[in-house]
Protein backbone atom coordinates (compact mmCIF):
# COMPACT_ATOMS: atom_id res chain seq x y z
CA UNK A 1 0.00 0.00 0.00
CA UNK A 2 3.11 2.21 0.97
CA UNK A 3 4.40 2.21 -2.70
CA UNK A 4 1.02 2.55 -4.39
CA UNK A 5 0.70 5.81 -2.24
CA UNK A 6 4.33 6.85 -2.89
CA UNK A 7 3.76 6.28 -6.49
CA UNK A 8 0.13 8.06 -7.00
CA UNK A 9 2.09 11.21 -5.36
CA UNK A 10 4.96 10.96 -7.83
CA UNK A 11 1.86 10.25 -10.78
CA UNK A 12 0.47 13.31 -9.77
CA UNK A 13 3.49 15.41 -9.73
CA UNK A 14 4.92 14.35 -12.82
CA UNK A 15 1.06 14.67 -14.22
CA UNK A 16 0.35 17.83 -13.40
CA UNK A 17 3.62 18.69 -15.65
CA UNK A 18 2.13 17.11 -18.61
CA UNK A 19 -0.92 18.90 -17.69
CA UNK A 20 0.78 22.44 -17.88
CA UNK A 21 2.58 20.94 -21.30
CA UNK A 22 -0.58 19.99 -23.18
CA UNK A 23 -2.48 23.32 -22.19
CA UNK A 24 0.15 25.46 -23.37
CA UNK A 25 0.55 23.00 -26.96
CA UNK A 26 -3.40 23.60 -26.61
CA UNK A 27 -3.39 26.93 -26.32
CA UNK A 28 -1.44 27.61 -29.37
CA UNK A 29 -2.82 25.33 -31.34
CA UNK A 30 -6.50 26.75 -30.47
CA UNK A 31 -5.67 30.16 -30.57
CA UNK A 32 -3.15 30.20 -32.71
CA UNK A 33 -3.85 27.58 -35.09
CA UNK A 34 -0.70 25.67 -35.21
CA UNK A 35 0.61 21.95 -34.20
CA UNK A 36 3.67 22.99 -31.66
CA UNK A 37 4.78 19.81 -32.29
CA UNK A 38 8.04 21.24 -30.25
CA UNK A 39 6.82 23.00 -27.39
CA UNK A 40 8.03 20.57 -25.43
CA UNK A 41 11.51 20.69 -26.57
CA UNK A 42 11.46 24.83 -26.45
CA UNK A 43 10.97 23.40 -22.76
CA UNK A 44 13.70 21.54 -22.50
CA UNK A 45 16.01 24.51 -24.39
CA UNK A 46 14.86 26.61 -21.12
CA UNK A 47 15.72 23.73 -18.66
CA UNK A 48 19.51 24.06 -20.54
CA UNK A 49 18.91 28.41 -20.03
CA UNK A 50 18.70 27.87 -16.32
CA UNK A 51 21.50 25.29 -15.78
CA UNK A 52 23.87 27.66 -17.54
CA UNK A 53 22.77 30.83 -16.17
CA UNK A 54 22.81 29.25 -12.46
CA UNK A 55 26.02 28.18 -12.89
CA UNK A 56 27.21 31.21 -13.90
CA UNK A 57 25.82 33.54 -11.24
CA UNK A 58 26.79 30.99 -8.76
CA UNK A 59 23.21 29.17 -8.53
CA UNK A 60 21.12 32.60 -8.40
CA UNK A 61 17.68 31.19 -8.11
CA UNK A 62 15.66 34.20 -8.81
CA UNK A 63 18.06 35.11 -11.86
CA UNK A 64 18.00 30.97 -13.27
CA UNK A 65 14.08 31.00 -13.27
CA UNK A 66 13.61 34.61 -14.75
CA UNK A 67 16.16 33.21 -17.87
CA UNK A 68 13.96 29.78 -17.72
CA UNK A 69 10.81 31.95 -18.87
CA UNK A 70 12.59 34.75 -20.47
CA UNK A 71 13.84 31.87 -23.04
CA UNK A 72 10.69 30.25 -23.77
CA UNK A 73 8.83 33.45 -24.42
CA UNK A 74 11.54 34.56 -26.59
CA UNK A 75 11.89 31.54 -28.31
CA UNK A 76 7.89 31.40 -28.73
CA UNK A 77 7.88 34.95 -30.14
CA UNK A 78 11.11 34.38 -32.49
CA UNK A 79 9.39 31.10 -33.87
CA UNK A 80 6.25 33.27 -34.35
CA UNK A 81 6.85 34.77 -37.91
CA UNK A 82 7.87 31.57 -39.25
CA UNK A 83 4.66 30.18 -38.45
CA UNK A 84 2.37 33.22 -39.67
CA UNK A 85 4.56 32.71 -42.95
CA UNK A 86 3.53 29.25 -43.69
CA UNK A 87 0.03 30.45 -43.23
CA UNK A 88 0.31 33.43 -45.11
CA UNK A 89 1.88 31.35 -48.24
CA UNK A 90 -0.78 28.69 -47.67
CA UNK A 91 -3.42 31.34 -47.62
CA UNK A 92 -5.27 29.16 -44.71
CA UNK A 93 -5.11 27.28 -41.49
CA UNK A 94 -3.01 24.36 -42.35
CA UNK A 95 -1.92 22.80 -39.02
CA UNK A 96 0.21 19.93 -40.71
CA UNK A 97 2.86 21.97 -42.42
CA UNK A 98 3.02 24.03 -38.72
CA UNK A 99 3.53 20.60 -37.10
CA UNK A 100 6.55 19.77 -39.94
CA UNK A 101 7.87 23.10 -39.30
CA UNK A 102 7.50 22.51 -35.46
CA UNK A 103 9.75 19.25 -35.80
CA UNK A 104 12.08 20.99 -37.83
CA UNK A 105 12.92 23.21 -35.12
CA UNK A 106 12.57 20.22 -32.20
CA UNK A 107 15.58 18.50 -34.15
CA UNK A 108 17.63 21.84 -34.31
CA UNK A 109 17.32 22.56 -30.50
CA UNK A 110 18.10 18.75 -29.57
CA UNK A 111 21.45 18.75 -32.01
CA UNK A 112 22.16 22.36 -30.34
CA UNK A 113 21.56 20.66 -27.06
CA UNK A 114 23.65 17.32 -27.70
CA UNK A 115 26.66 19.66 -29.08
CA UNK A 116 26.48 23.27 -27.84
CA UNK A 117 26.04 22.37 -23.75
CA UNK A 118 27.85 19.91 -21.70
CA UNK A 119 29.60 17.86 -24.66
CA UNK A 120 25.92 16.69 -25.10
CA UNK A 121 26.37 14.65 -21.42
CA UNK A 122 23.45 15.00 -19.49
CA UNK A 123 23.38 18.36 -17.33
CA UNK A 124 22.49 17.78 -13.52
CA UNK A 125 20.58 20.70 -11.43
CA UNK A 126 22.09 22.51 -8.15
CA UNK A 127 20.62 21.81 -5.07
CA UNK A 128 19.54 25.10 -4.15
CA UNK A 129 16.77 24.37 -7.08
CA UNK A 130 16.22 20.79 -6.28
CA UNK A 131 16.08 20.73 -2.92
CA UNK A 132 18.27 18.82 -0.78
CA UNK A 133 15.92 16.44 1.39
CA UNK A 134 12.55 15.12 1.40
CA UNK A 135 10.29 17.28 3.63
CA UNK A 136 8.86 14.43 5.09
CA UNK A 137 9.45 10.75 5.12
CA UNK A 138 6.90 7.96 6.32
CA UNK A 139 8.03 4.54 5.66
CA UNK A 140 8.49 4.29 1.63
CA UNK A 141 6.30 7.48 1.29
CA UNK A 142 8.58 10.30 1.21
CA UNK A 143 7.79 14.01 -0.56
CA UNK A 144 10.43 16.01 -2.22
CA UNK A 145 10.09 19.73 -2.06
CA UNK A 146 9.89 19.61 -6.03
CA UNK A 147 6.72 17.74 -5.88
CA UNK A 148 5.37 19.98 -3.85
CA UNK A 149 6.07 22.64 -6.15
CA UNK A 150 4.91 20.63 -9.29
CA UNK A 151 1.46 20.06 -7.43
CA UNK A 152 1.26 23.15 -6.13
CA UNK A 153 2.23 25.21 -8.84
CA UNK A 154 0.76 22.90 -11.45
CA UNK A 155 -2.74 23.48 -9.76
CA UNK A 156 -2.21 27.61 -9.47
CA UNK A 157 -1.19 27.72 -13.19
CA UNK A 158 -3.80 25.98 -14.28
CA UNK A 159 -6.80 27.73 -11.93
CA UNK A 160 -5.50 30.87 -13.17
CA UNK A 161 -5.43 29.93 -17.29
CA UNK A 162 -9.16 28.63 -16.66
CA UNK A 163 -10.13 31.69 -15.11
CA UNK A 164 -8.06 33.46 -17.43
CA UNK A 165 -9.83 32.06 -20.36
CA UNK A 166 -13.51 31.95 -18.89
CA UNK A 167 -13.55 35.61 -16.52
CA UNK A 168 -11.88 37.64 -18.91
CA UNK A 169 -12.22 40.11 -21.75
CA UNK A 170 -8.54 38.05 -23.26
CA UNK A 171 -9.69 34.74 -22.50
CA UNK A 172 -13.07 35.52 -24.42
CA UNK A 173 -11.29 36.42 -27.51
CA UNK A 174 -8.98 33.47 -27.09
CA UNK A 175 -11.95 31.19 -27.08
CA UNK A 176 -13.86 33.14 -30.04
CA UNK A 177 -10.97 32.95 -32.54
CA UNK A 178 -10.74 28.94 -31.37
CA UNK A 179 -14.52 28.63 -31.83
CA UNK A 180 -14.79 30.71 -35.36
CA UNK A 181 -11.61 32.16 -35.95
CA UNK A 182 -13.69 34.32 -39.42
CA UNK A 183 -16.26 35.75 -37.06
CA UNK A 184 -13.69 36.62 -34.33
CA UNK A 185 -12.58 38.87 -37.09
CA UNK A 186 -15.84 40.37 -38.11
CA UNK A 187 -16.62 41.00 -34.66
CA UNK A 188 -13.33 43.13 -34.81
CA UNK A 189 -10.96 40.62 -32.70
CA UNK A 190 -7.34 41.16 -33.51
CA UNK A 191 -5.96 37.91 -35.03
CA UNK A 192 -2.45 38.59 -35.68
CA UNK A 193 -2.05 40.33 -31.83
CA UNK A 194 -4.07 37.95 -29.76
CA UNK A 195 -1.97 35.25 -31.45
CA UNK A 196 0.71 36.91 -30.32
CA UNK A 197 -0.44 36.93 -26.99
CA UNK A 198 -1.18 32.77 -26.58
CA UNK A 199 2.72 32.40 -27.83
CA UNK A 200 3.78 34.89 -24.99
CA UNK A 201 1.38 33.13 -22.54
CA UNK A 202 2.64 29.88 -23.74
CA UNK A 203 6.28 30.92 -23.25
CA UNK A 204 5.47 31.55 -19.32
CA UNK A 205 3.69 28.50 -19.26
CA UNK A 206 6.62 26.61 -20.87
CA UNK A 207 9.53 28.62 -18.59
CA UNK A 208 7.56 27.01 -15.64
CA UNK A 209 7.28 24.27 -16.44
CA UNK A 210 11.20 23.87 -17.47
CA UNK A 211 11.67 25.16 -13.80
CA UNK A 212 9.17 22.56 -12.75
CA UNK A 213 11.10 19.62 -14.51
CA UNK A 214 14.52 20.80 -13.08
CA UNK A 215 12.69 20.34 -9.69
CA UNK A 216 11.50 17.12 -10.41
CA UNK A 217 14.01 15.41 -12.84
CA UNK A 218 17.54 16.94 -11.21
CA UNK A 219 18.80 16.37 -15.18
CA UNK A 220 18.09 16.73 -17.80
CA UNK A 221 19.12 15.20 -21.80
CA UNK A 222 18.86 16.21 -25.59
CA UNK A 223 17.08 13.65 -26.07
CA UNK A 224 14.47 14.27 -23.30
CA UNK A 225 12.47 17.03 -25.32
CA UNK A 226 11.91 14.36 -27.79
CA UNK A 227 10.48 11.99 -25.71
CA UNK A 228 8.41 14.73 -23.86
CA UNK A 229 6.95 16.37 -26.86
CA UNK A 230 5.92 12.58 -28.19
CA UNK A 231 3.83 12.27 -25.20
CA UNK A 232 2.13 15.56 -25.12
CA UNK A 233 1.11 15.17 -28.77
CA UNK A 234 -0.01 11.77 -27.28
CA UNK A 235 -1.87 13.12 -24.24
CA UNK A 236 -3.08 16.13 -26.89
CA UNK A 237 -4.94 13.47 -29.35
CA UNK A 238 -6.04 11.11 -26.67
CA UNK A 239 -8.00 13.50 -24.71
CA UNK A 240 -8.80 15.15 -28.22
CA UNK A 241 -7.10 18.12 -29.69
CA UNK A 242 -7.49 21.12 -28.67
CA UNK A 243 -10.00 20.02 -25.49
CA UNK A 244 -8.19 21.78 -22.37
CA UNK A 245 -10.37 19.92 -19.80
CA UNK A 246 -9.56 16.37 -21.45
CA UNK A 247 -5.87 17.34 -21.60
CA UNK A 248 -6.46 17.69 -17.69
CA UNK A 249 -7.74 14.60 -16.83
CA UNK A 250 -5.32 12.69 -19.40
CA UNK A 251 -2.05 14.29 -18.28
CA UNK A 252 -2.86 13.57 -14.63
CA UNK A 253 -3.50 9.97 -15.87
CA UNK A 254 -0.58 9.27 -18.22
CA UNK A 255 1.30 10.90 -14.61
CA UNK A 256 0.09 8.00 -12.39
CA UNK A 257 0.40 5.10 -15.07
CA UNK A 258 4.00 6.09 -15.42
CA UNK A 259 4.26 5.87 -11.56
CA UNK A 260 2.66 2.80 -11.01
CA UNK A 261 4.32 1.36 -13.59
CA UNK A 262 7.57 2.04 -12.65
CA UNK A 263 6.50 1.15 -8.86
CA UNK A 264 5.52 -2.32 -9.99
CA UNK A 265 7.51 -3.33 -12.78
CA UNK A 266 10.98 -4.03 -13.00
CA UNK A 267 13.00 -2.94 -16.20
CA UNK A 268 12.44 0.39 -18.34
CA UNK A 269 8.93 -0.30 -19.63
CA UNK A 270 6.98 2.68 -18.11
CA UNK A 271 7.54 4.40 -21.19
CA UNK A 272 6.92 2.04 -23.43
CA UNK A 273 3.50 0.59 -21.47
CA UNK A 274 2.18 4.20 -21.51
CA UNK A 275 2.91 4.25 -24.79
CA UNK A 276 1.08 1.07 -25.64
CA UNK A 277 -2.03 2.18 -23.82
CA UNK A 278 -2.26 5.58 -25.51
CA UNK A 279 -1.64 4.09 -28.95
CA UNK A 280 -4.66 1.38 -28.24
CA UNK A 281 -6.75 4.57 -27.34
CA UNK A 282 -5.70 6.69 -30.47
CA UNK A 283 -6.17 3.32 -32.30
CA UNK A 284 -10.06 2.96 -31.57
CA UNK A 285 -10.54 6.89 -30.68
CA UNK A 286 -8.69 8.77 -33.24
CA UNK A 287 -10.90 12.04 -32.72
CA UNK A 288 -9.90 11.49 -28.54
CA UNK A 289 -11.87 10.53 -25.61
CA UNK A 290 -12.76 14.03 -24.86
CA UNK A 291 -13.57 15.44 -28.69
CA UNK A 292 -11.57 17.55 -30.43
CA UNK A 293 -11.91 21.25 -30.41
CA UNK A 294 -10.43 21.76 -33.54
CA UNK B 1 34.81 -0.43 -55.13
CA UNK B 2 35.83 1.62 -52.63
CA UNK B 3 34.02 1.38 -48.85
CA UNK B 4 33.01 4.52 -49.03
CA UNK B 5 31.29 5.09 -52.35
CA UNK B 6 29.56 1.76 -51.55
CA UNK B 7 28.37 3.58 -48.30
CA UNK B 8 27.25 6.75 -50.44
CA UNK B 9 25.52 4.77 -52.98
CA UNK B 10 23.65 2.05 -50.82
CA UNK B 11 22.71 4.86 -48.47
CA UNK B 12 21.27 7.17 -51.19
CA UNK B 13 19.01 4.29 -52.38
CA UNK B 14 17.74 3.37 -48.70
CA UNK B 15 17.13 7.53 -48.45
CA UNK B 16 15.69 7.32 -51.83
CA UNK B 17 13.06 4.13 -51.33
CA UNK B 18 12.46 5.64 -47.42
CA UNK B 19 11.48 9.03 -48.55
CA UNK B 20 9.15 7.56 -50.89
CA UNK B 21 7.78 5.33 -48.54
CA UNK B 22 6.46 8.10 -46.40
CA UNK B 23 5.78 10.21 -49.52
CA UNK B 24 3.12 7.54 -51.08
CA UNK B 25 1.01 8.04 -47.88
CA UNK B 26 1.60 12.01 -47.78
CA UNK B 27 -0.39 11.80 -51.25
CA UNK B 28 -3.33 11.98 -49.17
CA UNK B 29 -1.22 13.94 -46.03
CA UNK B 30 -0.50 11.17 -44.09
CA UNK B 31 2.79 11.36 -42.39
CA UNK B 32 2.96 7.27 -41.88
CA UNK B 33 6.65 6.95 -39.27
CA UNK B 34 5.47 3.34 -38.54
CA UNK B 35 7.90 2.88 -41.30
CA UNK B 36 10.99 3.45 -39.22
CA UNK B 37 9.74 0.72 -36.35
CA UNK B 38 9.07 -1.33 -39.86
CA UNK B 39 12.49 -0.91 -40.88
CA UNK B 40 13.64 -1.74 -37.06
CA UNK B 41 11.17 -4.82 -36.73
CA UNK B 42 11.85 -6.61 -40.29
CA UNK B 43 15.64 -5.63 -39.59
CA UNK B 44 16.20 -6.93 -36.29
CA UNK B 45 14.16 -10.11 -37.61
CA UNK B 46 15.89 -10.97 -40.74
CA UNK B 47 19.11 -10.79 -38.89
CA UNK B 48 17.88 -12.99 -36.58
CA UNK B 49 17.02 -15.71 -38.92
CA UNK B 50 20.25 -15.40 -40.73
CA UNK B 51 22.57 -15.28 -37.54
CA UNK B 52 21.06 -17.97 -35.43
CA UNK B 53 18.21 -19.78 -37.61
CA UNK B 54 20.50 -19.72 -40.40
CA UNK B 55 17.59 -18.92 -43.01
CA UNK B 56 19.28 -18.35 -46.26
CA UNK B 57 19.19 -14.05 -46.71
CA UNK B 58 16.82 -13.89 -49.65
CA UNK B 59 13.90 -15.84 -47.53
CA UNK B 60 15.02 -13.50 -44.56
CA UNK B 61 14.79 -10.81 -47.00
CA UNK B 62 11.07 -11.96 -48.31
CA UNK B 63 10.17 -12.38 -44.74
CA UNK B 64 10.90 -9.07 -43.68
CA UNK B 65 9.25 -7.51 -46.33
CA UNK B 66 5.96 -9.58 -45.55
CA UNK B 67 6.56 -8.99 -41.71
CA UNK B 68 6.41 -5.15 -42.65
CA UNK B 69 3.22 -5.41 -44.95
CA UNK B 70 1.14 -7.28 -42.44
CA UNK B 71 2.14 -4.36 -39.66
CA UNK B 72 1.13 -1.56 -42.03
CA UNK B 73 -1.83 -3.82 -43.30
CA UNK B 74 -3.47 -4.41 -39.41
CA UNK B 75 -2.31 -0.96 -38.57
CA UNK B 76 -4.06 0.60 -41.90
CA UNK B 77 -7.21 -1.22 -40.40
CA UNK B 78 -7.16 1.56 -37.66
CA UNK B 79 -6.19 4.50 -39.40
CA UNK B 80 -6.53 3.94 -42.95
CA UNK B 81 -8.67 6.94 -42.76
CA UNK B 82 -7.13 8.87 -39.08
CA UNK B 83 -6.16 13.00 -39.21
CA UNK B 84 -2.38 13.34 -39.96
CA UNK B 85 -1.51 14.04 -36.57
CA UNK B 86 -3.03 10.98 -35.40
CA UNK B 87 -1.02 8.74 -38.11
CA UNK B 88 1.95 10.94 -37.08
CA UNK B 89 1.13 10.06 -33.31
CA UNK B 90 0.63 6.35 -33.88
CA UNK B 91 3.94 6.39 -36.06
CA UNK B 92 6.37 7.65 -32.84
CA UNK B 93 4.68 5.58 -30.21
CA UNK B 94 5.47 2.48 -32.41
CA UNK B 95 9.10 3.28 -33.01
CA UNK B 96 8.89 3.82 -28.82
CA UNK B 97 7.50 0.22 -28.13
CA UNK B 98 9.70 -1.13 -30.93
CA UNK B 99 13.11 0.60 -29.83
CA UNK B 100 11.61 -0.65 -25.84
CA UNK B 101 11.58 -3.93 -26.76
CA UNK B 102 14.25 -4.54 -28.35
CA UNK B 103 16.61 -2.92 -25.88
CA UNK B 104 15.12 -5.17 -23.21
CA UNK B 105 15.39 -8.40 -25.56
CA UNK B 106 18.64 -10.14 -25.29
CA UNK B 107 18.38 -12.24 -28.15
CA UNK B 108 18.87 -9.72 -30.05
CA UNK B 109 21.63 -8.18 -28.87
CA UNK B 110 19.33 -5.34 -26.50
CA UNK B 111 21.01 -1.99 -26.12
CA UNK B 112 24.39 -3.72 -27.29
CA UNK B 113 23.22 -4.17 -30.99
CA UNK B 114 23.19 -7.34 -33.40
CA UNK B 115 26.69 -7.78 -35.15
CA UNK B 116 28.86 -10.35 -37.24
CA UNK B 117 26.22 -10.57 -39.99
CA UNK B 118 27.56 -12.63 -42.82
CA UNK B 119 28.51 -11.78 -46.21
CA UNK B 120 26.05 -12.72 -48.84
CA UNK B 121 27.61 -14.22 -51.76
CA UNK B 122 30.59 -15.27 -49.45
CA UNK B 123 32.84 -12.47 -49.51
CA UNK B 124 32.84 -8.93 -48.63
CA UNK B 125 33.11 -8.08 -52.65
CA UNK B 126 30.45 -10.17 -53.62
CA UNK B 127 28.48 -8.41 -50.76
CA UNK B 128 28.94 -4.91 -51.78
CA UNK B 129 27.62 -5.43 -55.46
CA UNK B 130 24.65 -7.93 -54.53
CA UNK B 131 23.18 -5.42 -51.97
CA UNK B 132 24.02 -2.32 -54.62
CA UNK B 133 21.85 -4.81 -57.05
CA UNK B 134 18.65 -5.32 -54.62
CA UNK B 135 18.90 -1.44 -53.78
CA UNK B 136 19.16 0.08 -56.97
CA UNK B 137 16.76 -2.95 -58.21
CA UNK B 138 14.60 -1.96 -55.89
CA UNK B 139 14.71 1.66 -56.66
CA UNK B 140 13.57 1.02 -60.19
CA UNK B 141 10.54 -1.16 -59.33
CA UNK B 142 9.02 1.20 -56.69
CA UNK B 143 10.35 4.02 -58.86
CA UNK B 144 7.35 2.34 -61.80
CA UNK B 145 5.17 0.99 -59.43
CA UNK B 146 5.09 4.73 -57.55
CA UNK B 147 5.08 5.97 -61.11
CA UNK B 148 1.95 3.91 -62.29
CA UNK B 149 0.64 4.82 -59.11
CA UNK B 150 0.56 8.45 -59.45
CA UNK B 151 -0.59 8.59 -63.20
CA UNK B 152 -3.42 6.27 -62.35
CA UNK B 153 -7.54 6.97 -60.94
CA UNK B 154 -5.97 5.99 -57.87
CA UNK B 155 -3.28 9.03 -57.58
CA UNK B 156 -5.65 10.94 -58.77
CA UNK B 157 -8.02 10.02 -55.88
CA UNK B 158 -5.06 10.53 -53.35
CA UNK B 159 -4.35 13.99 -54.88
CA UNK B 160 -8.52 14.91 -54.45
CA UNK B 161 -7.89 14.08 -50.67
CA UNK B 162 -4.77 15.75 -50.39
CA UNK B 163 -6.45 19.56 -51.84
CA UNK B 164 -10.22 18.84 -49.90
CA UNK B 165 -10.80 15.35 -47.79
CA UNK B 166 -14.65 16.46 -47.80
CA UNK B 167 -14.75 17.39 -51.52
CA UNK B 168 -13.16 14.08 -52.01
CA UNK B 169 -15.50 11.87 -49.55
CA UNK B 170 -18.25 13.42 -51.41
CA UNK B 171 -17.16 12.21 -54.92
CA UNK B 172 -17.82 8.81 -53.79
CA UNK B 173 -13.66 8.40 -52.82
CA UNK B 174 -13.20 5.98 -50.40
CA UNK B 175 -10.92 7.36 -48.24
CA UNK B 176 -10.00 4.46 -45.65
CA UNK B 177 -9.34 1.98 -48.58
CA UNK B 178 -7.10 4.32 -50.30
CA UNK B 179 -5.38 4.85 -47.57
CA UNK B 180 -4.86 1.38 -46.11
CA UNK B 181 -3.62 0.71 -49.83
CA UNK B 182 -0.90 3.31 -49.17
CA UNK B 183 0.40 2.76 -45.68
CA UNK B 184 0.29 -1.27 -46.56
CA UNK B 185 2.46 -0.69 -49.36
CA UNK B 186 4.78 1.96 -47.67
CA UNK B 187 5.17 -0.39 -44.81
CA UNK B 188 6.08 -3.60 -46.53
CA UNK B 189 8.71 -1.03 -48.54
CA UNK B 190 10.18 -0.18 -45.26
CA UNK B 191 10.13 -3.93 -44.06
CA UNK B 192 12.54 -5.15 -46.48
CA UNK B 193 14.60 -1.86 -46.59
CA UNK B 194 15.25 -2.15 -42.94
CA UNK B 195 16.65 -5.53 -44.12
CA UNK B 196 18.84 -4.23 -46.42
CA UNK B 197 19.79 -1.14 -44.33
CA UNK B 198 21.19 -3.58 -41.38
CA UNK B 199 23.25 -5.80 -43.76
CA UNK B 200 25.03 -2.72 -45.62
CA UNK B 201 27.04 -2.29 -41.97
CA UNK B 202 26.37 -6.12 -41.62
CA UNK B 203 25.03 -5.54 -37.58
CA UNK B 204 22.04 -4.19 -36.26
CA UNK B 205 21.80 -1.33 -33.62
CA UNK B 206 19.46 0.65 -32.03
CA UNK B 207 20.98 3.97 -32.92
CA UNK B 208 20.84 2.75 -36.65
CA UNK B 209 17.02 3.61 -35.95
CA UNK B 210 16.71 6.90 -34.00
CA UNK B 211 14.43 10.01 -34.50
CA UNK B 212 17.16 11.21 -36.36
CA UNK B 213 16.01 9.12 -39.43
CA UNK B 214 13.06 10.73 -39.38
CA UNK B 215 14.79 13.96 -40.01
CA UNK B 216 16.64 13.19 -43.28
CA UNK B 217 13.63 11.28 -44.18
CA UNK B 218 11.26 14.37 -43.63
CA UNK B 219 14.29 17.03 -45.66
CA UNK B 220 14.41 14.60 -48.45
CA UNK B 221 10.77 14.49 -48.98
CA UNK B 222 10.18 18.02 -48.42
CA UNK B 223 13.06 19.39 -49.95
CA UNK B 224 13.08 17.73 -53.05
CA UNK B 225 9.62 18.20 -53.12
CA UNK B 226 6.45 16.18 -51.77
CA UNK B 227 4.14 16.54 -55.01
CA UNK B 228 5.86 14.25 -57.44
CA UNK B 229 8.36 11.31 -57.38
CA UNK B 230 11.02 12.87 -58.70
CA UNK B 231 11.65 15.02 -56.19
CA UNK B 232 13.02 12.55 -52.76
CA UNK B 233 14.89 10.97 -56.31
CA UNK B 234 16.85 13.67 -56.77
CA UNK B 235 17.42 15.46 -53.46
CA UNK B 236 18.27 11.91 -51.63
CA UNK B 237 21.84 12.01 -53.29
CA UNK B 238 22.68 16.06 -52.74
CA UNK B 239 21.24 15.96 -49.70
CA UNK B 240 23.22 13.18 -48.44
CA UNK B 241 26.36 13.60 -51.06
CA UNK B 242 26.93 17.16 -50.19
CA UNK B 243 27.58 17.17 -46.56
CA UNK B 244 30.24 14.51 -47.00
CA UNK B 245 32.09 17.52 -48.69
CA UNK B 246 32.30 19.40 -45.06
CA UNK B 247 34.48 19.74 -43.07
CA UNK B 248 34.44 17.20 -40.06
CA UNK B 249 33.42 19.74 -37.94
CA UNK B 250 30.58 20.72 -39.59
CA UNK B 251 29.65 17.05 -40.70
CA UNK B 252 28.64 16.57 -37.58
CA UNK B 253 25.85 19.21 -37.08
CA UNK B 254 24.15 18.12 -40.01
CA UNK B 255 20.78 17.12 -38.63
CA UNK B 256 20.80 21.25 -37.89
CA UNK B 257 21.68 22.01 -41.32
CA UNK B 258 18.45 19.84 -42.36
CA UNK B 259 16.37 21.19 -40.03
CA UNK B 260 17.37 24.79 -41.53
CA UNK B 261 16.96 23.61 -44.99
CA UNK B 262 13.45 22.55 -44.07
CA UNK B 263 12.21 25.66 -42.50
CA UNK B 264 13.62 27.22 -45.15
CA UNK B 265 12.34 25.27 -47.55
CA UNK B 266 8.83 25.49 -46.04
CA UNK B 267 8.72 28.98 -45.47
CA UNK B 268 9.88 29.78 -48.74
CA UNK B 269 9.39 27.26 -51.52
CA UNK B 270 6.48 25.26 -49.70
CA UNK B 271 6.32 22.44 -52.41
CA UNK B 272 9.96 21.83 -52.28
CA UNK B 273 12.32 22.29 -55.47
CA UNK B 274 10.73 20.01 -57.56
CA UNK B 275 6.77 20.52 -57.77
CA UNK B 276 4.52 19.06 -60.34
CA UNK B 277 4.28 22.26 -62.29
CA UNK B 278 8.17 21.98 -63.19
CA UNK B 279 7.83 18.11 -63.67
CA UNK B 280 4.72 19.13 -66.61
CA UNK B 281 6.98 22.24 -67.87
CA UNK B 282 10.06 19.38 -68.83
CA UNK B 283 7.98 17.14 -69.95
CA UNK B 284 6.74 19.32 -72.33
CA UNK B 285 9.72 20.80 -73.55
CA UNK B 286 11.00 17.39 -74.13
CA UNK B 287 7.96 16.13 -76.11
CA UNK B 288 8.14 19.21 -78.27
CA UNK B 289 12.13 18.49 -79.12
CA UNK B 290 11.43 15.01 -79.88
CA UNK B 291 8.47 16.58 -82.13
CA UNK B 292 10.95 18.74 -83.61
CA UNK B 293 13.38 15.71 -84.10
CA UNK B 294 10.41 13.91 -85.36
CA UNK B 295 9.62 16.43 -87.80
CA UNK B 296 13.47 17.34 -89.67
Amino acid sequence: MQVFIAQILNGLSIGSVYVLLVTGFNLLLLVAMIIHFSYPQVVVFSMYIIWLVLKMTNNNLLLGILAGVSSAVLFNFISAPLFQKIMKNREEVDINATMVLSMAIGWIITDVLSHAFNNGLPIQFPEEITGSRPLFRIGLISILPGQVWALSIGIIVVSGFFILLYKTKAGRAFRAIAEDPAGARLVGIPLVKTGFQSYALSGVLGGLTAVLLAMLFHSASPGLGEQVSHKVLAVSIVAGLGNLTGGLVVGLALGILEALVQGYISGNWSNAIAFVVMLIVIMVKPKGLFGMKV
Amino acid sequence: MPLSLYYYLSITAVNILMSWALYVPYRMTQLHFITIANMMISGYLAGYLVLHVHVPFVCALLIGFVVGGIIGYVVSLFIGDAPTFAVVIVGFTFIYITRTIVENLSIVGGTMGMFGLPNIGGNPVAHRWIILGILYGLVVLCGFLIYRFDHSSIGRAASAIFVDKELASSLGIDIKKLGMLVQTFSCTLAGGVGVLYGFIYKSFHLDFFGFALIGVYMTVLFVGGYSTQWGPLIAAPILYGVPLFFPPAVQSWRIVIYGVMLILVLVLKPEGFITRKSVYSIGLALSRKREKVIRS
